[in-house]
């Protein structure tokens, strides 16, 4: 499997230094590679992507079909 | 296309004066967190707030959360009496502010914008530093967690600037 490569500027992101934005988003349990992903991106893009994500939800919602819950078999 | 898109493009197409704000902002700035609502601060001139009640009759827009008693007659008349109105559409939630906590009014927003092209048309978009802003003063426990990634970002952005 293909590792991603970061720019020198990325990963500032990916491997932040102590005491900065980055390494607090990082310890407050940000992933950050989502953050370089979505800022490799133009706002276009980004909201082309955002389409295709929330349809595949809505696709997902509508097949989904439950086949036992939690909370019916606790009853 | 997702609610938010078409809610943009339903923006452009009245030529409703505004500034995106919120969720969808911080998204176009490049915070990876998803949202489904649109948040805008509006230019209060009497001109824009008819374009504004145009915009949103045009998708059946109602009164998000309000009790069932309280009339509400979506005109000019009305967005002037107040302020900041939540709305839910036939293409989703939508959320007017007059004024932005931590930044001020639409003069405000605009001046601290950027300018981005989507959707086949050009938006204001609040700056980064701004979207920071205003999510530090509304406080909200939702608005504190998209903090960290946001001041990831910017510091980010600053330290590339000074490199570059």
């Amino acid at each position: 499997m293909d590792k991603v490569e970061y720019t020198e500027e990325e990963l500032w992101l990916i491997e932040p230094k102590p005491g900065t934005a980055a390494a607090r988003a990082r310890d407050f349990g940000v992933d950050l590679s989502l953050t370089v992903g979505n800022l490799r991106l133009s706002p276009e893009e980004r909201i082309k992507q955002l389409d295709r994500y929330l349809e595949s939800l809505k696709n997902l919602r509508r097949n989904l079909r439950w086949i036992s819950r939690a909370s019916e078999r606790a009853a | 296309m997702s609610d938010v898109a078409q809610q943009v493009r339903l923006l452009n197409d009245f030529s409703v004066q505004c500034v995106l704000i919120g969720g969808f902002a911080a998204f176009l700035q490049g915070a990876s967190t998803l949202t489904r609502d649109l948040d805008i601060c509006y230019s209060r001139e009497d001109e824009n707030l008819v374009r504004v009640v145009e915009a949103l009759r045009s998708v059946n827009a109602a009164l998000r959360g309000a009790p069932k008693e309280i009339k509400f007659v979506l005109d000019a008349q009305t967005l002037k009496r107040g302020l900041n109105f939540t709305f839910v559409t036939d293409i989703g939630d939508f959320d007017l502010f007059g004024e932005v906590p931590g930044v001020g009014d639409y003069s405000e927003c605009l001046r601290y914008s950027d300018e981005a092209e989507i959707i086949g048309g050009n938006y204001r978009v609040l700056s980064l530093e701004k979207i920071i802003s205003a999510k530090e003063a509304a406080g909200r426990p939702k608005d504190l967690l998209a903090l960290p990634e946001l001041r990831a970002i910017l510091e980010t952005r600053r330290r590339n600037k000074r490199t570059t």
